[in-house]
């Protein structure tokens, strides 16, 4: 029995192994806390952002992504105050900027109540969240991706681009990949918010706290679908 | 690429992952880039996922992928040899060696590069052949520079 830590989300009290990330120990409670990158079993990378949290410590506030924070005894988080609202909701438009084609940032732009965009659209086919890359790595020991160069030049790339023996065709790689569940009514003919689930955002304004595992978070993959070990995929 | 000048790399190294990037700096400077036979024939001896010696190639400015020239240009671009006069030159060498930064001209002698600053502002705009610093470099010294290099050159590689 690993010993357990108490930390406190949005004034709940949550027990939890010690050594568990924070947006696990929320997600396993029940609360929401929209995510991206992070896959449950697999080493968080905290690439995304989306998981923000503001941890409140000696009575200063600070912002910091969920999946890579390790609840230690007596923890205090607020997931859903106005800070944290206001910075995930622009990092989620980043990423819809930035990926509009894909129905898991749809949805994720749906569940934080992102109405609109200010940032150029791109159609980008990747967003960098590194899911493929760790997911190969960890859980198939293949190591046959990685993001590979920096800044704008980074992606995600095989060695010198061809598929390397070690490579086991488990399609994983694509399977956790965001980006591969185009937007339900097929897509949109020029980028934009496509926000057509109007059943489920209504949840944003009247339940944005709690997680009430939401077909949105079962199309972008949250980690909440993962944990229950449900079919994650839409 | 002559894969017998490799051996000495990968037997004196040893064989420990971590002296990788020992490993990539000896092939650089052997090859003048990385070629991707010996990339392998390291990541295998070595035990390192080829993978992550293609992300080492990839992130290190100072490693190619691709076949560099003999002689190296490198133009500062950074913030003060941008505003005293840098892309001037770049536009100049640019058209000159009829190739992009990044690129090797045709005949092997030059490849053009830029960098964002060598922390020599005060000299600038700085360019570095060969490893030595030209400082204060206005387009009209261009043609002299590049006639220095060429006569150098041909000492190198007579028949070129
Ligand atoms: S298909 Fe190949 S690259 Fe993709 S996760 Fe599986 S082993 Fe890795
Ligand atoms: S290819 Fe997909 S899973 Fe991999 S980093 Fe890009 S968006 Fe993420
Ligand atoms: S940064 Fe935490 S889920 Fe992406
Ligand atoms: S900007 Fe060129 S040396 Fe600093």
């Amino acid at each position: 029995m690993p010993r357990m830590v108490t930390i406190t989300v949005d004034g709940a009290r949550i027990l939890t192994p010690e050594g568990s990330n924070v947006l696990e120990a929320a997600l396993e409670a029940g609360i929401c806390i929209p995510n991206l990158c992070h896959v449950p079993g697999v080493t968080p990378l905290g690439a995304c952002r989306v998981c923000v949290v503001e941890i409140i410590e000696n009575g200063r506030r600070r912002l910091t992504a969920s999946c890579t924070l390790e609840a230690r005894d007596g923890m205090v988080i607020e997931a859903h105050s106005e800070n944290v609202m206001r910075a995930r909701r622009n990092i989620v438009e980043l990423l819809l900027a930035e990926a509009p084609n894909s129905r898991a940032i749809q949805d994720l732009a749906a569940r934080v109540g992102v109405t609109e965009c200010r940032y150029p659209m791109r159609n980008n086919t990747c967003v960098l969240c590194g899911r493929c890359v760790r997911v190969c790595d960890e859980i198939w020991q293949s190591k046959s991706l990685g993001l590979v160069g920096r800044g704008p030049s980074r992606r995600v790339a095989l060695p010198f681009d061809v598929r390397p023996d070690l490579c086991k065709r488990c399609n994983n790689c694509i399977q956790v990949c965001p980006m591969t569940i185009t937007p339900c009514p097929g897509p949109l003919t020029e980028p934009a918010i496509c926000a057509r689930c109007e059943s489920q955002t209504s949840m944003v304004e009247n339940i944005p706290d709690t997680c009430v595992m939401c077909e949105l978070g079962r199309g972008f993959q949250c980690a909440r679908w993962q944990l229950k070990g449900l079919d994650a995929r839409a | 690429m002559d894969a017998k000048q490799l051996d000495p790399i990968l037997n004196n190294r040893g064989s420990e992952p971590y002296e990788i990037m020992e490993v990539l700096q000896d092939i650089q400077d052997l090859y003048g880039f990385l070629p991707e036979p010996a990339l392998r024939a390291a990541s295998a001896s070595l035990g390192v996922p080829l993978i992550e010696v293609f992300r080492l190639a990839n992130f290190y400015k100072a490693f190619s992928l691709k076949p560099r020239g003999r002689h190296l240009l490198t133009v500062c671009n950074g913030t003060a040899c941008h505003v005293k006069g840098a892309p001037r030159l770049l536009d100049e060498l640019m058209a000159r060696l009829n190739i992009a930064p990044g690129e090797t001209t045709a005949d092997e002698a030059f490849t053009l590069e830029t960098v964002n600053c060598l922390g020599a502002c005060a000299l600038g705009p700085v360019i570095v052949v060969d490893g030595v610093y030209y400082e204060h470099m206005d387009p009209s010294k261009l043609d002299g520079l590049l006639e220095t290099v060429r006569s150098r050159d041909r000492e190198l590689v007579p028949h070129a």
